[in-house]
């Protein structure tokens, strides 16, 4: 029995007596563990195989414990639907399932469907499951230890199911070998839980890890989208949600909803970006490709935005069964689904296209100090109140005094340029009245709700550089034809998908036809771009429309150009601007969308909000 | 080593083989130039591996001896020494050459001779002279159409070969950077029938044409498969060859053409020019619409507005746009030397062949732009 998969790989070097060899059908334990190989992968797959089956028996309350990594011991009990006695014997046999009700392989509800897991796991690990039904009188309880079954035998259990695996791989020694440490089997399970815990918001999780809390959601309450949010929140962190516009878009019985952080809000990797198809978590190329796609003009290429897609379709539109953990799925439009995640993204970021990542405030919040050694005591605060009261103003030098006269005092002290009695009402405007530009760098503006501070280059070059965008959009791109066609060597498959997005490439200014298998010929080029690097493009490009089913390489190539040109026709820090200078920066800022952040996802402004400047003073 | 020189000769020779010496680079003793003092004669020798220069000058010499030199620094001191000034150059065998003329006295650090790379000597199988006048025509108006695209290492340079140009033995110098062509033809030299077709690199092309301009009567160019060397005037420049096939040009030079317009050069150059001003794009692109007798440039740009401006031409064949990338047509219209030049093209997505009416020798390949 010990090293019985090892066995089958010591039939491959050639034997004398090959020919008396017969073909025969495995023993089921070794069938099971086999699939055991491909579901159950390491403790994370079986916490994941165990809480789907929580949630597809209805559980609101799952509670999960793992010692040493899962290694020792996993438990997952719920308060779900739970099994009786002949159900409970008949889920630990291979290809048993309840979630398969019409035999119909096509239209999937449920998260599992193959019947492989319980077996699997059995195989491989001592499992015992414990189950009462609502209207069972009692619970009973099942258990399987190298493939052979005990039970099943009553015990004392509330409603609700619990399954207990213990000495996970203790029958495949060779697995048990590749697990890793304990921590990092148990932050795989964590990301897992992580993932299944934001798709069901209203269903309460915790973990356990040898006898320490390591999650604990509480179950959400409120509509689907506030619900959602607040579980994203408790799961990616805090400063998620005000960083976060939602997305919600619809086409041909497909929806999209979930939440998408700002382009100022990004981080290095692109850990942090959470899709689910059906309520099922998947990491699948084209999604990212499509995230890629609608972030690429706001993020600079390393860097990568936060968000929870959940992508909502008609079970015969997806393929979930490709994969036998199902993270990966197939979808039979796959250019419908992309359109709708780009545009739905888009859309979502246009409409927040103001909003400049919370996080960039806190952050210069917290960098402030308050000058002098403490904060005075509340009791004597109102004293200081008082004194400021009676304070001046600070453009207060009166009509008339020019303000060059007043900072000649400074002799070349970083200057402020004061904007005098400037009186439009702020309210009207977002970004407020310009009040002052200080080191020639930044724009200080008052908001009707607090203080607006603008980079003054970084905004201008944003500026610029959508105004470039939008007359490349209106005049179409002008080719150079190339007097040498450039043929690039490609392999077939590349060369074909090149050849059929031909159309998609002339819009953007590369025209290339196929030159025989596995090569095309570039005959025009971007004329922006003037003396490029053909061979390179091209070849980046065929990468990127098999990674990400899109043409990022040119875009990128393009926006990089205007980038340029944008810096280098755009105000520079150190200019002084005049008060209806800053004022009509402002202004069109507001007007253009995605004026928030420059090109390579850093703010152009940040906002400071009148009650915070209140709690630096110590007023709040 | 010792010995006196002119700050005029030193400053000469010196200004030739500095401007090979790189300013950035890995091995220190690249950025020397190596000075070799005998009989009368301080002979300069500067290279980069793939380019190397080597001048004489006279000078009144002590005693015999070489050396190595930091080249930059050697040249700004000789430069800012007063005119005809007394240079002299003392090195005893250390580490440090000593430069004292009138009362300024310099210490440098110098870098062992024999470590100073020299290019591997070898065969000239073939060579020829040329008068620098010839030689600079066929330089300049070549190399502008240069590539400068790294990844197409066989454009970076000038195309060098012997050609039968309708039964006329012919020297050509061609360049193209994949978006327009130049091509340059003049008689075939003798000692130049049978060579190679050879790639001239960028940086020897530039070098040549710095010292071109100094030099008077005759240059001897000779080659070989790999290297090619000039001799001019007392400087010697050695260069590599590019290690490449250059495209059959002949293919895209189209012969078919059968629309013709001439017109006079400036006027056209300064037209362009003018209309161009408006487009804000890098490639500033502008519009050539033909029709009998006029030719109408424009140009647009959503932000500025536009242009227009019509000049006279000879053109009788059915009316045509075309639009070309401003800067080449500029650039083409530059080595045009005669008053009037003449285009021929067939439609508004092949070659257009331009001309200069009173001078067959040259032939330049425009590739129109999608405007």
């Amino acid at each position: 029995m010990k090293d019985a998969i090892n066995m089958t790989v010591r039939i491959l070097p050639p034997k004398k007596d090959a020919v008396h060899m017969t073909v025969r059908i495995l023993p089921p334990n070794l069938i099971n563990q086999i699939a055991a190989g491909e579901v159950v992968e390491r403790p994370a797959s079986v916490v994941k195989e165990l809480v789907e089956n929580a949630l597809d028996a209805g559980a609101t309350h799952i509670d999960i414990t793992m010692n040493e990594g899962g290694r020792s011991l996993i438990v997952v009990s719920d308060d779900g639907a739970g099994m009786d006695d002949r159900s409970l014997a008949l889920a630990v046999e291979r290809y048993a399932t309840s979630k398969l009700p019409d035999d119909d392989l096509i239209d999937i509800g449920f998260f599992g469907f193959r019947g492989e897991a319980l077996p699997s796991i059995g195989a491989v690990a001592r499992l015992k499951i414990t189950s009462r039904t609502r209207e069972g009188s009692s619970a009973w309880y099942v258990m399987v230890a190298g493939g052979r079954r005990d039970g099943p035998v009553p015990a004392p259990h509330p409603r609700g199911t619990r399954v207990e695996v213990r000495d996970l791989f203790y029958a495949t020694p060779a697995r048990l070998k590749f697990l890793k440490a304990a921590r990092t089997e148990l932050n795989h399970a964590v990301d897992m839980l992580n993932r299944l815990a934001m798709a069901h918001p209203y269903v309460a999780f915790t973990l356990n890890a040898d006898g320490r809390t390591r999650l604990s959601l509480d179950a959400e309450i409120g509509d689907l989208f506030d619900a959602r949010l607040a579980r994203l929140g408790a799961v990616v962190g805090k400063d998620f949600i005000p960083n976060a516009v939602p997305v919600d878009a619809g086409r041909d019985g497909f929806r999209l909803t979930g939440y998408a952080g700002v382009p100022t809000y990004n981080r290095r990797n692109a850990l942090a970006q959470y899709m689910f198809v059906n309520g099922r978590p998947v990491r699948d190329r084209l999604l990212h490709g499509a995230v890629r796609g609608a972030y690429q003009d706001f993020l600079a290429s390393n860097r990568h935005p936060y968000l929870a897609l959940f992508l909502e379709c008609p079970p015969q539109e997806v393929d979930v069964n490709v994969h036998p953990a199902k993270a990966e799925v197939r979808f039979r439009d796959a250019g419908k689904v992309r359109g709708l995640i780009v545009g739905a993204l888009k859309h979502a970021l246009s409409e927040a296209g103001h909003q400049a990542s919370t996080t960039v405030s806190d952050a210069a919040l917290g960098a402030m100090r308050p000058e002098g050694a403490r904060l005075p005591q509340r009791a004597s605060n109102s004293l200081f109140s008082a004194a400021q009261a009676g304070q001046a103003p600070l453009h207060s030098t009166g009509p008339g005094t020019g303000l060059a006269e007043s900072q000649m005092n400074y002799d070349g002290a970083p200057t402020a340029a004061v904007i005098e009695g400037d009186d439009e009402a702020s309210a009207d405007f977002p970004l407020g009245v310009a009040r002052a530009q200080v080191h020639e760098t930044y724009i200080v503006a008052q908001s009707e709700d607090g203080l607006v501070i603008v980079d003054q280059h970084a905004a201008h070059e944003r500026l610029v550089y959508e105004r470039m965008k939008a007359m490349l959009a209106d005049k179409g791109i002008n080719r150079q034809l190339l007097l040498l066609p450039e043929v690039v060597e490609l392999d077939e498959a590349a060369a074909q998908r090149l050849v059929d997005r031909a159309e998609e490439l002339a819009e953007l200014g590369l025209v290339l036809e196929a030159f025989g298998d596995g090569a095309v010929v570039v005959r025009e080029v971007p004329a922006l771009l003037g003396e490029t690097d053909v061979q390179g493009l091209v070849k980046d490009l065929a990468d990127e429309v098999s990674d990400f089913g899109e043409a990022l390489a040119l875009k990128d190539k393009l926006a990089d150009v205007c980038g340029t040109m944008a810096c280098h026709s755009s105000i520079r820090a150190g200019r002084r601007l005049g008060g209806p200078e800053m004022n009509a920066l402002l202004r069109e800022m507001e007007h253009t969308p995605h004026a928030g952040q420059c090109n390579h996802g850093r703010p152009t402004y940040v906002t400071i909000k009148m009650t915070d400047i209140e709690q630096l003073f110590g007023r709040r | 080593m010792k010995l006196i020189i002119e700050r005029s000769a030193l400053l000469k020779s010196l200004g030739h083989v500095q401007s090979v010496v790189e300013r950035r680079t890995t091995i220190p003793i690249l950025s020397n130039v190596r000075l070799d003092a005998a009989q009368g004669t301080l002979s300069l020798n500067a290279t980069d591996m793939d380019l190397e220069i080597v001048e004489s000058a006279l000078a009144d010499v002590g005693e015999a001896g070489k050396t190595t030199a930091p080249a930059h620094t050697l040249y700004d001191i000789v430069r800012k020494l007063p005119d005809g000034a007394q240079v002299e150059l003392a090195f005893g065998g250390g580490s440090q050459l000593t430069l004292t003329s009138g009362r300024s006295r310099f210490q440098l650090a110098c870098l062992p001779v024999d470590d100073f790379p020299a290019l591997a000597p070898g065969d000239y199988p073939h060579s020829f002279s040329f008068a620098a006048a010839d030689l600079r025509s066929l330089i300049d108006r070549t190399r502008f159409a240069i590539s400068t695209e790294e990844t197409r290492y066989y454009l970076n340079g000038i195309y060098l070969h012997a050609a039968d140009s309708e039964g006329v033995n012919v020297l050509r110098t061609v360049a193209t950077d994949g978006h327009r062509l130049a091509r340059v033809e003049l008689p075939l030299p003798d000692g130049a029938a049978g060579m190679p077709g050879i790639i001239v690199p960028r940086k020897a092309v530039t070098e040549v044409r710095k010292l071109i301009d100094e030099a008077e009567g005759e240059i001897s160019i000779s080659l070989s498969e790999s290297k090619i060397q000039f001799a001019i005037g007392d400087t010697v420049l050695t260069s590599k060859l590019i290690d490449g096939t250059f495209p059959d040009y002949e293919r895209v030079i189209p012969t078919g053409n059968d629309k013709v317009m001439e017109t006079d050069c400036k006027t056209l150059s300064q037209a362009v020019d003018r209309v161009s001003a408006i487009s804000s794009e890098k490639s500033r692109s502008i519009k050539l619409n033909m029709e009998k007798g006029t030719v109408t440039l424009s140009a647009s740009s959503p932000e500025h507005g536009s242009a227009v401006e019509e000049i006279g031409a000879s053109y009788d064949a059915s009316q045509l746009e075309i639009g070309f990338n401003a800067r080449y047509l500029l650039d083409i219209m530059q080595q045009i030397e005669g008053d009037a030049a003449r285009f021929t093209m067939a439609d508004a997505a092949s070659p257009t062949v331009i001309r200069d009416v009173s001078d067959g020798s040259a032939v330049y390949v425009l590739m129109p732009m999608r405007v």
